[in-house]
C-alpha cells in the first residue's frame, strides 16, 4: 500500500516508524520544514517531500495519483483539512484528517457528502483523553482498548504479590471459574513477551494482557489481587487541551475533579469553560499546593503536561502520597518502558492514540479494529469474518494460524465467546487477534 | 459638551409630554370632566415650549457619552416639571406637590400627595396613570423608538436610561429592540384591560389601572386601590404586576418561540420567582398563626397581592399591611429592595444583580477553602466578567448609602424613623408605599417641603439605575 504522510511532527513520524517497519507499505512524508524531513529520512526507510502538503504541486510531486490513503496529521488543522480536500479528485481508498480544534468538528457525513475530501477526522487530543478516562475507571488498568462496538475489551494489567492467581498455571485459573468469557492474550516478564499456552504460569509483577467480555473485568482484577475502587476524585496537573475533554468525560460522571496550570491566563480560560472543575494555579511539582488540596485522599491523579520529565516527577510524588491510579502523559517512546517499573500506573500520549486510529484504516477491508500495545512489541486487531474467506466455515483448530499469534475473543451478535480448538468461525463473526509484528502479514492474509 | 444639542432632544420629550397631555384634556372632555381645559393649557405650553427648543437648535448628528447622561436627567426632571402643570393648574396641588405627583408618576413610583384621590377629576386620574405608563418602558426609548436619526446617539441614549448589568439587544439595530419592548409594553397592557373588562370594571378604571400596572406604577384612580374591586380582579392584577416584574425580552422570546422554554430555563427568572413564592409563604404562614382573616384563600389572596405588589415594586395595595404582623412588614421592606428583573419595568436594585452579588459571595467563600484557586462567577451558564461584578456590588453599595442618606435626611427634617426608612426605601426603589405614615392608606402630603425634594431625588436616581444621575456630580463630568 502507498502512504502519503503530510506532517513529520511526532504524530507523523511516529505513524510512518510503525508502517514503514512492517516492511510492506511505501511510505511518501510530506513537511515543510527541511530539517524535519531529513531526520526522518535518515532514520526511517521512507521517502520524503519537501514542501507544503495542503499545495497540489506538493501533493502530485509526492505522487498523489499512486497513493492509496493519505493521513494529514500536521499540528495545523486547516492544514489538514485542505490537504484532504486538495487530494478529493484522486482515487484515495481513505483520507483522514487530524483535527484538534472541537469548533471544527463537524459532521464528517456533510464533509464527504459535498465531496470536499475528508474522509476520517482524528482527535488525538480527544482519544487520548478517552483512553485516560478508561483507564481511570479501574486501579488495575494500564492499557485499554475496546473492540466490537465495545462488547470485547483488551485490559493490561500488573500481577498483585498476593493475587491468587500467583503460581498458578493458565489452565488451573481457568477451570475454577464458571461461564468463563474472557483469556489471557499475552503475558509480559521482564524484556521478554510470551504469547502463552494452557501450561504457562503466572508470576507476580507479571504484565497480563487480559481479552474478554468487559463484564467479566471486575473477575479479572480480584484473580490478579486488586480491591473494589470508585472514582470520585480525580486531579489533573496541567491544563492542556486533553485536560479540558478529560475533566468534561469526568464531569459528566459525576466524579469531582480539579485542575493545576501553571499558566495564570490559561487557568482563567479554563475557569471560563469548565463548569464544576475546580481550577488551581500552580505547578505540577508543587507538594506545598498539592498537599494543601489533599493529594492523598485523591482516586486519580493525571498528570498531562507538554514535559515528560515533569510528568514522570509529578507522577511519582502523587504515587508517594498514596494517589490509588496515577496517569501520565509520556510522549517519549523510551521511556514507556519504565512507566511500570517507577510504579506510575499507566501512560498515555495523544501521539500514540493517533497512530492507533490511524492504523485501522491502513489495515485491508476486512479489518475493523486496531490497538497497539505499548512497551510490548504486539497488536491486537479485530477482523470480520467475510463469506469466501479462507477461514469461514473452519474450526479454529484447522486454520493454521502462526505462532505468535493468539485468538483472544470472538463476538457473535451480542454474544461474546472464549475461542476454543474446535470452535467454528462463521461469515459475519468479528475476532480479536493478538500477533506479533512478523505475524501481522500472515494473519492478516487468513481473514482476507 | 453641547447646551445646544441637550436643548434640542429634552425639547423633543416636552413637546411628546405636551401631546400625552392634550390626549389626556380629549378624555377629559370625553367624560365632560371638568380639567380638559387644565390640560390643554398644560398641553399647549408644553408643545409650544418643546417646539420652540427643538426648532431652534439644529438636530444633533451624534452625542458623546457625557451629553446622553446630561440628556437623560434632564429629560427626566422635564417631563416631571412640564408633567405637574395639568395639577397646579386645575388647582389641585401646589407648585411642589404637583411634581412631587408628577414625577412620583414618571418614575412610576406611585407615591401620591393626594390623600383622596377618587375625589379627583377624571382627566387628572388620567393623567397620574398615563405618565406612568410613557415612564414605566422609559420616555427616551419611546423617542429611540421614534425617532430614526439618532442613530449611535439614540444607543448611548437607551444605554444611559435602560442601563441594566447586562445590556441585552434583541435585534441588530437599537431601534428596533426599543420598538418591540414597546409593541410588548402595549400588548400585555391591552390584554390587561381586556381582562379587567371582562371581570365588571368600568372602561376608565380599566385603561388607568392596566396603565398603572404594566409600568409597575401603583397610582388607582380609586382610594382603596385595588381593594375596592373584586377578588377577581385581584388576580388578574396579581398576574400581570407579577408579568410586568419578568425581563420583557423573556416575553419577546416566549411569543416569539410560542413556548415557555426560555423563560423556564431563566436562571434569574427562576430567583426572581423563588424570591416572591418564599415571600407569600412567610406572609401566608405568619397570618394564620396570627388568625385576622377569615378564610384561608383571603389570606393567601392578601399576601400574594402584596407580596408580588411590593416585590415588583408596583405598590397597589388591597390592605393596609402596616397594621399586619412585625414580620411581614420586614419581610416587604426588604422586597422593596430587590426589585424587578433586569429588563423589567420594575426598580429596585433588580433581581440579576443582587443574584450575580450572591454567587459571587459562594465564589469568595470557595476561594477561601482553596487559596490559589481561579474562579469565575457564572449567571445562566455566562461568565460574568470581573468588571461587570464589581460595578454590581458599587451599585448596591451605592444604592443601599442613597437610601441610608435619603432617611436620614428625612429624619432630620422631623419624621419618624420608621416612616422615614420606609418613605426612602420606596422612593429609591420606585415603589410608592411605605411604612409608618407612609403606608398603602397613607400619603405624602404631609411631608415636609425639603423632604419631597429628597424623595424626588432619590426616584429619578432609583429610576435610572443611580450611576447615570450620580456621575452628572464627578467633577470630572464638567471638565473640558
Amino acid at each position: 500500500m502507498r502512504i502519503l504522510i503530510v506532517g513529520a511532527g511526532a504524530v507523523g513520524f511516529h505513524l510512518a516508524e510503525h508502517l514503514s517497519e512492517e516492511g510492506r507499505h511505501d511510505i511518501v512524508l510530506v513537511d515543510e520544514d527541511p530539517a524535519r524531513a531529513q531526520n526522518a529520512q535518515e532514520q526511517l526507510d521512507i521517502m520524503t517531500v519537501v514542501g507544503n502538503g495542503a499545495s497540489l504541486a506538493v501533493l502530485d510531486e509526492a505522487g498523489i495519483a499512486k497513493a492509496d490513503l493519505m493521513a494529514a496529521v500536521t499540528n495545523a488543522d486547516e492544514v489538514n483539512l485542505v490537504a484532504c480536500m486538495s487530494a478529493a479528485p484522486y482515487d484515495l481508498k481513505v483520507k483522514v484528517a487530524r483535527v484538534s480544534n472541537p469548533d471544527y468538528f463537524l459532521d464528517v457525513s456533510r464533509l464527504r457528502s459535498a465531496q470536499q475530501g475528508v474522509d476520517v477526522m482524528i482527535n488525538p487530543e480527544l482519544e487520548c483523553a478517552r483512553e485516560t478516562f478508561q483507564l481511570l475507571q479501574s486501579e488495575a488498568a494500564m492499557e485499554i482498548a475496546f473492540f466490537a462496538s465495545g462488547r470485547v475489551q483488551m485490559m493490561g494489567l500488573r500481577v498483585q504479590p498476593d493475587a491468587p492467581i500467583v503460581g498458578k498455571t493458565l489452565a488451573d485459573v481457568a477451570s475454577g471459574i464458571h461461564d468463563r468469557r474472557f483469556l489471557t492474550a499475552a503475558i509480559q516478564r521482564g524484556e521478554e513477551t510470551i504469547v502463552p499456552r494452557g501450561d504457562n504460569h503466572f508470576e507476580e509483577g507479571d504484565k497480563a494482557y487480559i481479552i474478554g467480555d468487559p463484564q467479566q473485568m471486575s473477575t479479572v482484577l480480584e484473580l490478579a489481587g486488586y480491591q473494589e475502587f470508585r472514582l470520585e476524585r480525580v486531579m489533573i496537573a496541567g491544563g492542556s487541551r486533553t485536560a479540558v475533554f478529560l475533566a468534561q468525560m469526568l464531569e459528566e460522571q459525576g466524579v469531582e475533579v480539579t485542575i493545576i496550570e501553571a499558566d495564570k491566563a490559561k487557568a482563567a480560560k479554563l475557569a471560563e469553560k469548565l463548569k464544576r472543575t475546580l481550577i488551581l494555579h500552580g505547578n505540577a511539582t508543587d507538594m506545598e499546593l498539592l498537599e494543601m488540596e489533599g493529594v492523598g485522599g485523591l482516586d486519580g491523579f493525571v498528570v498531562l503536561t507538554g514535559n515528560d520529565d515533569t510528568n514522570m516527577l509529578s507522577s511519582l510524588l502523587a504515587k508517594d502520597k498514596g494517589v490509588r491510579k496515577v496517569v501520565s502523559l509520556i510522549n517519549k517512546i523510551e521511556y514507556i518502558p519504565l512507566v511500570g517499573k517507577v510504579g506510575i500506573d499507566a501512560a498515555v500520549s495523544p501521539r500514540l492514540s493517533a497512530v492507533n486510529t490511524i492504523l485501522r484504516y491502513v489495515r485491508r477491508g476486512s479489518v475493523t479494529g486496531v490497538a497497539a500495545l505499548r512497551g510490548v512489541d504486539a497488536e491486537v486487531i479485530e477482523f470480520e469474518v467475510e463469506a469466501g474467506s479462507r477461514v469461514a466455515g473452519k474450526t479454529l483448530e484447522d486454520i493454521d494460524f502462526p505462532d505468535d499469534s493468539l485468538v483472544g475473543s470472538i463476538t457473535r451478535g451480542e454474544e461474546v465467546f472464549v475461542p476454543l480448538g474446535e470452535a467454528t468461525l462463521w461469515s459475519g463473526d468479528r475476532v480479536t487477534v493478538l500477533a506479533r509484528p512478523d505475524a501481522v502479514e500472515a494473519v492478516e492474509k487468513l481473514f482476507e | 459638551m453641547s447646551a445646544l444639542k441637550v436643548v434640542h432632544i429634552v425639547g423633543l420629550i416636552v413637546a411628546a409630554v405636551g401631546a400625552a397631555m392634550l390626549a389626556c384634556a380629549g378624555v377629559a372632555a370625553l367624560y365632560g370632566s371638568s380639567d380638559w381645559l387644565a390640560l390643554a393649557e398644560a398641553g399647549a405650553i408644553s408643545i409650544v415650549l418643546g417646539t420652540a427648543a427643538d426648532r431652534l437648535t439644529p438636530r444633533p448628528k451624534d452625542l458623546t457619552i457625557r451629553e446622553s447622561y446630561l440628556i437623560v436627567t434632564l429629560a427626566w426632571l422635564g417631563a416631571a416639571a412640564f408633567g405637574a402643570l395639568p395639577y397646579w393648574i386645575a388647582g389641585a396641588a401646589g407648585p411642589l406637590d404637583a411634581f412631587f405627583e408628577s414625577i412620583s408618576g414618571f418614575t412610576t413610583t406611585g407615591a401620591s400627595i393626594f390623600p383622596d384621590p377618587g375625589s379627583l377629576s377624571k382627566g387628572l386620574l388620567f393623567w397620574r396613570d398615563l405618565s406612568q405608563w410613557l415612564g414605566g418602558m422609559g420616555i427616551i426609548v419611546l423617542v429611540v423608538a421614534v425617532l430614526p436619526y439618532l442613530g449611535v446617539g439614540g444607543m448611548q441614549l437607551f444605554r444611559a436610561e435602560v442601563p441594566g448589568p447586562t445590556p441585552e439587544r434583541l435585534q441588530p439595530r437599537i431601534r428596533q429592540t426599543a420598538s418591540i419592548l414597546w409593541r410588548v409594553y402595549v400588548a400585555l397592557t391591552a390584554a390587561q384591560a381586556v381582562l379587567y373588562l371582562a371581570g365588571g370594571m368600568s372602561l376608565f378604571d380599566a385603561l388607568c389601572h392596566a396603565f398603572g400596572t404594566m409600568p409597575t406604577g401603583g397610582f388607582s384612580p380609586r382610594t382603596e386601590s385595588i381593594g375596592y374591586y373584586s377578588a377577581y380582579h385581584q388576580y388578574v392584577t396579581i398576574v400581570f404586576m407579577y408579568l410586568a416584574g419578568v425581563n420583557f425580552s423573556l416575553h419577546f422570546r416566549t411569543y416569539k418561540n410560542r413556548s415557555l422554554k426560555a423563560m423556564l430555563g431563566d436562571e434569574e427568572w427562576r430567583f426572581f420567582s423563588l424570591i416572591l413564592a418564599a415571600g407569600i409563604v412567610v406572609l401566608l404562614t405568619a397570618h394564620l398563626v396570627s388568625g385576622a382573616y377569615d378564610s384561608v384563600e383571603e389570606i393567601f389572596r392578601a399576601s400574594a397581592f402584596q407580596v408580588v405588589s411590593i416585590g415588583t415594586t408596583t405598590g397597589y395595595a388591597t390592605a393596609d399591611y402596616v397594621i399586619w404582623p412585625g414580620i411581614t412588614q420586614v419581610v416587604l421592606f426588604f422586597l422593596m429592595f430587590v426589585g424587578g428583573m433586569a429588563g423589567s419595568t420594575g426598580g429596585g436594585m433588580k433581581t440579576l444583580r443582587l443574584w450575580a452579588a450572591l454567587k459571587q459571595g459562594v465564589v469568595e467563600l470557595r476561594k477561601h477553602l482553596h487559596p490559589r484557586a481561579v474562579m469565575v462567577t457564572r449567571v445562566g451558564g455566562h461568565v460574568v466578567p470581573e468588571g461587570v461584578i464589581l460595578n454590581i456590588l458599587a451599585f448596591m453599595l451605592l444604592f443601599v448609602a442613597s437610601f441610608i442618606v435619603g432617611a436620614m435626611l428625612l429624619t432630620v427634617l422631623g419624621v419618624d424613623i420608621v416612616t422615614a426608612a420606609g418613605a426612602a426605601a420606596a422612593a429609591i426603589g420606585n415603589i410608592g408605599p411605605g411604612l409608618g405614615e407612609v403606608g398603602p392608606t397613607g400619603n405624602y402630603a404631609w411631608m415636609p417641603g425639603m423632604g419631597k425634594v429628597v424623595l424626588s431625588v432619590l426616584m429619578v436616581m432609583g429610576r435610572l439605575e443611580i450611576y447615570t444621575v450620580l456621575v452628572l456630580f464627578h467633577p470630572e463630568f464638567w471638565r473640558r
